[in-house]
């Protein structure tokens, strides 16, 4: 880039184009959707196994399978700070939100250990569908915005439906506001880095 | 009348420089270097003399063992960034107030 003098109209130009190239800049996060995706969808799905399969009185022990996507923000966070060259207000906006609704499902578990889980799915469908649909706005991705209107759709229908019914539920409202968002995310950063 | 613009941001890579980190909150200067096309030299001066001027914060560590250069625009740069656009528009609008 040449120092001479330009005009006042180039520095307006100057000025969006460089604004313009900020936009996007943050680094793919499809790989936290993807990762907690897959594993709360191969927790309900076990956790449906042991119950109405093997009728295993403890089929609860199946969201132990939470540790691996504790273990796995902790190495990809950890990953991703590093390799993020760029930190923008919306990236950060979007990792506040989600150590809010990680807090959230933490105090849920002392919440529903008190009152009793039978309805506890619909708290955490509508908590996907709250991070989902803010994200989405946020970096403006109509798949997760999508997603979460589905999972606010399948929170209510929840409410109507019983336990069991309802962990097949949350695997389906993961698959729609986590895992294929995820995929298309992913999809999308990689056009972007062609 | 013709606000005078401030020589500091008035020259093509500085003023690039500024309009990225205006941005967004923190950005490494391998970022800076990528979206300028500049070459390092001439971007480490330029660096050097925004925040000469106080108009960015230049953060130096070591992240993996190599060095990291971050670099943010601080509130001075903020305020001197809004009188610079103010006073282009008063250029591009000479009739008017600059609004």
């Amino acid at each position: 880039m040449e120092q001479e003098s330009f005009s006042p109209q180039q520095s307006i130009d100057l000025i969006q184009s460089m604004i313009q190239k900020t936009k996007n800049a943050a680094a793919d996060s499809s790989v936290f959707f993807l990762l907690w995706g897959w594993v709360v969808f191969a927790a309900c799905v076990l956790q449906y196994f042991l119950k109405n399969v093997l009728h295993y009185e403890h089929h609860y022990y199946a969201w132990l399978l939470i540790i691996v996507g504790i273990a796995g923000s902790a190495y990809f966070g950890s990953k991703h700070d590093k390799e993020a060259i760029v930190k923008t207000y919306i990236s950060e906006s979007v990792e506040h939100l989600w150590l809010g609704i990680g807090i959230t499902f933490f105090a849920l578990a002392f919440i529903f250990a008190k009152i009793g889980y039978e309805h506890c799915f619909s708290f955490y469908i509508i908590l996907y569908a709250i991070g989902c649909f803010v994200t989405g706005r946020l970096i403006k991705f109509k798949p997760l915005i999508w997603g979460g209107i589905g999972a606010w759709v399948l929170a209510v229908v929840s409410a109507y439906l019983d336990y069991d019914t309802n962990i097949l539920l949350t695997a389906a409202s993961i698959l729609i506001s986590y895992i294929i968002p995820g995929y298309l995310l992913r999809r999308q950063y990689k056009k972007q880095t062609i | 009348m013709f606000k005078e613009l401030d020589p500091i941001l008035h020259s093509q890579l500085r003023l690039a420089v500024m309009s990225l980190l205006i941005s967004v909150k923190e950005a490494e200067f391998t970022f800076l270097k990528e979206k300028t096309n500049a070459t390092a030299g001439n971007l480490s001066v330029q660096i050097n003399k925004l925040k000469d001027a106080g108009y960015i914060e230049v953060i130096k560590q070591f992240s993996n063992n190599y060095p990291q250069t971050i670099c943010k625009v601080s509130p001075a740069g903020v305020n001197a960034f809004e009188i610079y656009v103010k006073a282009l528009q008063s250029y591009m609008h000479p009739n008017g107030n600059g609004q």
